[in-house]
């Protein structure tokens, strides 16, 4: 740590993650969703024995499988960035970090891949209920990688189960039970799966919705249509209760996040009639909003669901980390005196003394003199404790904004899904082509909404990598700039090309869609028409 | 005999869901909830496209042709 960190490598570094992980997060929670979809799909067709659910889940296979291939493909790359850019991140918290994500690739690659390839493989080898149970695995093992590396995110949002020791400066396991059933987790995975279910039943409803609307395959078209519509409605009311339920992890976890999502400067202690932020203009230069409109008695029970907890606003906060940040340089201070010292007991005392804050310290550092801590003086403490609690805020109109594009979203989706469902079980969507087209023009809505969740979510994170306890400003590796732009680019336009061939490839097999039936769906072969091939090794289905 | 496998398999199940339910019950109320919700969320589009089959059936009784 002698070294100088260079915050332009660290901001480069952030950079080529945001982008890596926001461009991966374009095929995950498809995957998420349409694997439970498919499952639905290949359920009815055992229950009913009809070949057309058959051909259906055969057909949506085929284009679960392109954003499959493309999911682990742009996941894997980000497995590898843990090391090669966030080298002391990895250092400090691999211990920890490390287990869910190998968990995580041995899920992914061992039990999905396997079972993804007797799914797709398996139509004619195995007992139609064989291939259900598979279906099934393949969408519980997608989710369950998912699990994994939200247990490893859980950590880095609310780190329990780790405890710091000196000696090897890293944060070790302590508690794989703590690890695992960390509440912020457990709220997370559910909310982000079931944000994959929403994401899957908007595909087909919007897909299905194209056929009807071009008179193709309305056999598949309607069937579909009436799975997603209501998948996708129960999945969406979900969502938003389990976001709702996300949000009230955060005011006990992360206030600051929660501060800066909704935009509150100053704690009002007239917890009843406090008003939530509709809209804000929030200015972190002026430390207030330059426009707002609240709606008064709304914030308490809606982040709370109390009447007079009191939500802390950021001015308060940062306040409050002040002290933090004064015993955190006096940590750092001893745990340096007695790494070059092991016998040092009276360094060890003090850094125990105050090692609760450590990571208050950690992040005066940039603030200090040749970012050495030992350099903080009577003379510059007040100034640089004063910056470090300023560091503390995140990027106030970044958060409420992505938080707000989000929650707005999921009622959006809502009211189309809900529309979609009661058309769909009165068997009349085809009258109604306004909603159709809406469905069709929706099938990009999840995807800003999962986006912009994620932002929320890390961009609220800041400026910690592990929360309160390890800076993003000491967690990157110390490449050099020319390298980090050189890898950026790299990624950039690696990763473009990867969405290239999966728009191309999806708009190809979804235009094309299951070949037009010349006969009523029950006049079928029985095993469908595409027994025996490979769900996606040919353009279009067989003719029947 | 195939009775006794069908009996021994559903007791299994029976079993590893009630451990399922005491263990994330009482320690991960989010995962259970997933559990429940995902396969609720699983069986009542099933029934939907159940449904669908036999509206599909009754307006071809009606009207002689189907989708
Ligand atoms: C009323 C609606 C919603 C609420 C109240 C809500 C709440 C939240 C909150 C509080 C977070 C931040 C989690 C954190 O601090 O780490 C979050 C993240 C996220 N949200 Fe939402 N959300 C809503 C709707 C949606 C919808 C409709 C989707 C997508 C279909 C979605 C997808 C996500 C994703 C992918 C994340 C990031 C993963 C995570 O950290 O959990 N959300 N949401």
């Amino acid at each position: 740590m002698d070294m100088l960190i260079n915050p332009t490598v660290v901001e480069l570094s952030r950079l080529q993650f945001a982008l890596t992980a926001l461009y991966h997060f374009l095929f995950v929670p498809l995957t998420l969703g349409l694997s439970f979809l498919l499952a639905t799909m290949e359920s009815v067709y055992v229950i009913t024995g009809k070949p057309i659910y058959k051909e259906m889940t055969q057909f949506w296979g085929k284009l679960f499988a392109i954003n499959f291939a493309l999911g682990v493909a742009t996941g894997l790359t980000m497995e590898f960035e843990f090391g090669t850019n966030w080298s002391m991140y990895s250092h400090f918290v691999g211990d920890i970090f490390g287990t869910p994500l190998a968990i995580e690739g041995l899920m992914a690659f061992f039990m999905e891949s396997t079972f993804v390839g007797i799914m797709f493989f398996g139509w004619d080898r195995i007992s139609a209920k064989a291939h259900l149970v598979v279906t099934y695995l393949v969408a519980l093992g997608s989710n369950l990688s998912a699990l994994w590396i939200l247990i490893a995110n859980g950590f880095m949002q609310d780190p329990r189960g780790g405890t710091f020791d000196p000696n090897t400066m890293r944060l070790e396991f302590s508690s794989f039970v703590q690890l695992i059933f960390n509440e912020d987790a457990q709220a997370k995975f559910v909310h982000t799966s079931i944000a994959g279910f929403v994401t899957g039943s908007m595909f087909v409803m919007g897909i299905s919705a194209f056929y009807l609307l071009t008179n193709k395959r309305k056999d598949i078209a309607l069937r579909s249509f009436r799975i997603a519509a209501v998948f996708g409605v129960i999945s969406t009311i979900g969502v938003v209760t389990l976001g709702d339920a996300l949000g009230f992890i955060d005011v006990k976890a992360q206030p600051m996040k929660v501060a800066a999502m909704e935009a509150i400067w100053n704690t009002d202690y007239n917890t009843a009639s406090a008003p939530w932020n509709l809209i804000a203009f929030p200015d972190k230069a002026a430390g207030k909003n330059l426009f707002e409109i609240g709606i008064p008695y709304v914030l308490t029970p809606l982040l709370t669901h109390s009447e007079d907890t009191v939500i802390p606003g950021i001015h308060q906060l940062v306040d409050e980390a002040k002290p933090k940040v004064v015993n955190g340089i006096k940590a750092m201070v001893a745990l340096k005196e007695y790494n070059h010292d092991h016998s040092n007991v009276q360094a060890l005392a003090t850094f125990k003394q105050y090692q609760a804050d450590m990571g208050y310290g950690f992040l005066a550092m940039q603030y200090a003199p040749d970012q050495d801590l030992k350099k903080v003086d009577a003379s510059n403490l007040a100034s640089v404790v004063d910056k470090t609690a300023h560091e503390t805020v995140p990027n106030v109109w970044v958060e409420f904004w992505a938080f707000r594009i989000m929650v707005a979203l999921g009622f959006i989706m809502l009211a189309i899904f809900a529309f979609a469902a009661y058309f769909s079980l009165k068997n009349e969507v085809e009258k109604h082509p306004l909603l159709l087209k809406v469905a069709l023009w929706s099938i990009p809505l999840p995807w800003f909404a999962c986006e912009f969740g994620w932002i929320t979510a890390e961009n609220g994170r800041q400026p910690w990598t592990v929360y309160d306890m390890l800076p993003t400003f000491v967690s990157a590796s110390s490449h050099s700039v020319g390298y980090m732009i050189f890898s950026l680019i790299g990624f950039v336009l690696l990763y473009s090309s990867f969405i290239a061939a999966e728009m191309y490839l999806m708009f190809k097999y979804a235009r094309l869609g299951p070949q037009a039936s010349h006969h009523g769906h029950d006049k079928a072969p029985a095993g469908g028409g595409m027994a025996g091939q490979p769900a996606f090794a040919k353009p279009s289905l067989a003719k029947k | 005999m195939k009775n006794l496998f069908t009996f021994v398999g559903m007791a299994l199940i029976l079993a590893l869901s009630l451990f399922l339910a005491v263990i994330t019950g009482d320690y991960g109320p989010w995962y259970f909830a997933w559990l429940v919700g995902t396969t609720m969320i699983v069986m009542i589009a099933v029934a939907g496209a159940v449904m669908y089959e036999k509206q599909d059936a009754e307006s071809q009784d009606k009207t002689g042709h189907s989708h």
